[in-house]
């Protein structure tokens, strides 16, 4: 029966990608412009390439870059944050800078970190991190401020120390909203990672379709663009059931409710 | 027979939003008899939630001291526990019940087989055996707040403090309630303050009713409920004693008398 749901909603969500693709398939199917090469052939060249030839060349660092900037960007957020939505002064002289930090497009600050780290991997990772932070923090300063008050007066009566509060009661009540900022910050941390290839790089999924656009490789350029997009909804794929399975709690209440 | 809990010359007052000062409580002095059952009435917006926070040490008074078993207390007393009307917000949605029980315990660093049978036999004694694995919101309110209970029993309170606990929940399940804490009270004898807006649930529990009254509210009266224990939902409310006390409380919290 919920095997039978499964599969029904899974036809659901396919529908209009399979009739978008079929529709790419045909109508590009014998196109002799360079620039639109068919589906077909770019099919073809995108399994020499990445089934699995260039995958440790050009994915490896890619990934790699990713999953530390974006690691750097959590524990950075997620720590700084509790700490400072639990003391509400501090917060206040903060706020300004923090706000002033995330307005900032975190692609732009690519150049800044060149000019600091020079083309180097740890410039990559700078940048993923700094742009992936403020939404983390901004979540978890929210999400700490925001906590029940009552949830916190009883765990305080049963005298619990205000950093068992802080770390037993406000995080894990936070958790819902501080997933939103970790949302947003994996996001970001997908496009700084592409964008930071883009200059001075070798390897990279960003470089590897950067160099080959210069190079008129278009076919190659178009595989690099649909591999990023299929990395990115994996990402996402991976993010969700890792949020459904750390909040199981809170969706459990909700259906509830 | 020794005063648990001393309340002397207690005054709070407020700093109200338009500058002005709230002054609550005046010159409160009241004091509570070991294993007594004392309920604290009045109109709604008197300052029975205030004189609660006092006494679990979430606040203090602006004037006078508050001591428990002859210590003034400056934060939550050592040996008190509380139990609180939502149950929804006081119980951790992400912690199942035998965890919810545990949490207050983490501070008192039991042995893990001490915690087990702390944690088996409060649920035992508010007849939720076998429920530990749940999580809150899978349970009725009226079974929530039978586990808020057995939480506060596993601490093994001296002092029991319930701010409207059975408010929320329907006529039937607040009938069992109430049987349910005579029950905890004859079993371990503990000090038990309520406070309520139900004056017949005043009259069924308690050994004492403290009426406040007023702007700033002052201890209107202390009246003593000489009916004996064990008391029954049908006897006591029939006999013509409850129909007095009821009678004189009501017309004291509506300042008739």
């Amino acid at each position: 029966m919920r095997a039978g749901r499964r599969l029904l909603n899974i036809l659901i969500g396919a529908w209009l990608p399979v009739l978008l693709i079929y529709l790419w398939w045909t109508a590009s199917a014998g196109s002799t412009n360079p620039y639109f090469p068919p589906l077909s052939e770019i099919w073809t060249r995108f399994q020499e390439l990445w089934v699995f030839d260039q995958v440790p060349i050009h994915v490896v660092p890619s990934l790699q870059n990713f999953a530390m900037g974006y690691a750097i960007a959590v524990v950075v957020g997620v720590g700084v944050g509790a700490l400072l939505g639990a003391s509400r002064s501090t917060y206040r002289y903060v706020e300004p800078v923090v706000d002033f930090a995330r307005s900032i497009p975190a692609v732009a600050t690519v150049p800044v970190f060149i000019a600091i780290f020079g083309l180097e991997t740890s410039m990559r990772v700078a940048a993923i991190a700094f742009g992936a932070t403020w939404p983390i923090l901004l979540a978890t300063i929210q999400g700490i401020r925001s906590t029940d008050a009552t949830l916190t007066d009883t765990a305080t009566v049963f005298r619990l120390t205000s950093t068992q509060v802080l770390w037993r009661v406000r995080m894990p009540a936070a958790m819902p909203i501080i997933f939103s900022g970790l949302q947003l910050g994996l996001q970001i941390a997908f496009v700084v990672t592409i964008a930071s290839e883009f200059l001075g790089a070798g390897f990279g999924i960003g470089a590897f379709t950067q160099i080959a656009t210069d190079s008129f490789l278009i076919l190659d350029a178009w595989t690099g663009v649909i591999l990023m997009g299929l990395l990115g909804y994996l990402i996402n794929i991976i993010f969700d059931i890792v949020e459904r399975l750390s909040l199981r709690w809170y969706y459990g209440q909700k259906k509830l409710a | 027979m020794t005063a648990e809990i001393s309340i002397r010359n207690v005054s709070m007052q407020y700093p109200d939003p338009d500058g002005g000062i709230k002054h609550v409580l005046s010159d409160i002095s009241y004091d509570v008899t070991e294993h007594h059952f004392v309920s604290i009435v009045g109109p709604s917006g008197v300052g029975k939630t205030t004189l609660l926070r006092l006494l679990t040490g979430l606040a203090r008074p602006t004037a006078g001291e508050i001591q428990v078993q002859g210590q003034r207390i400056s934060g939550p007393p050592t040996g008190l526990a509380v139990v609180l009307q939502d149950y929804t917000r006081s119980l951790m949605p992400w912690l199942t019940i035998e965890k919810n029980i545990a949490l207050p315990l983490k501070k008192q660093k039991l042995g893990k087989n001490e915690t087990r049978e702390r944690i088996e036999s409060s649920l035992q004694e508010v007849g939720l055996t076998g429920t530990g694995k749940q999580y809150p919101w899978q349970m009725s309110g009226g079974m929530q707040q039978r586990a808020s209970i057995a939480r506060a029993l596993a601490v093994r309170p001296d002092i029991l403090v319930m701010d409207e606990p059975f408010a929320s929940v329907d006529a039937q399940t607040r009938f069992d309630l109430e049987d349910l804490v005579l029950k905890v009270r004859a079993d371990f004898g503990i000090t038990t303050l309520m406070v309520t807006h139900d004056i017949d649930e005043a009259v069924y529990l308690s050994d004492e009713i403290v009426v406040l009254h007023g702007r700033p509210a002052v201890v209107r009266d202390v009246v003593v409920v000489d009916i004996p224990f064990p008391r029954s939902q049908i006897e006591t409310r029939n006999d013509p004693k409850f129909a007095d006390l009821r009678t004189h409380v009501y017309a004291m919290v509506r300042g008739l008398e």
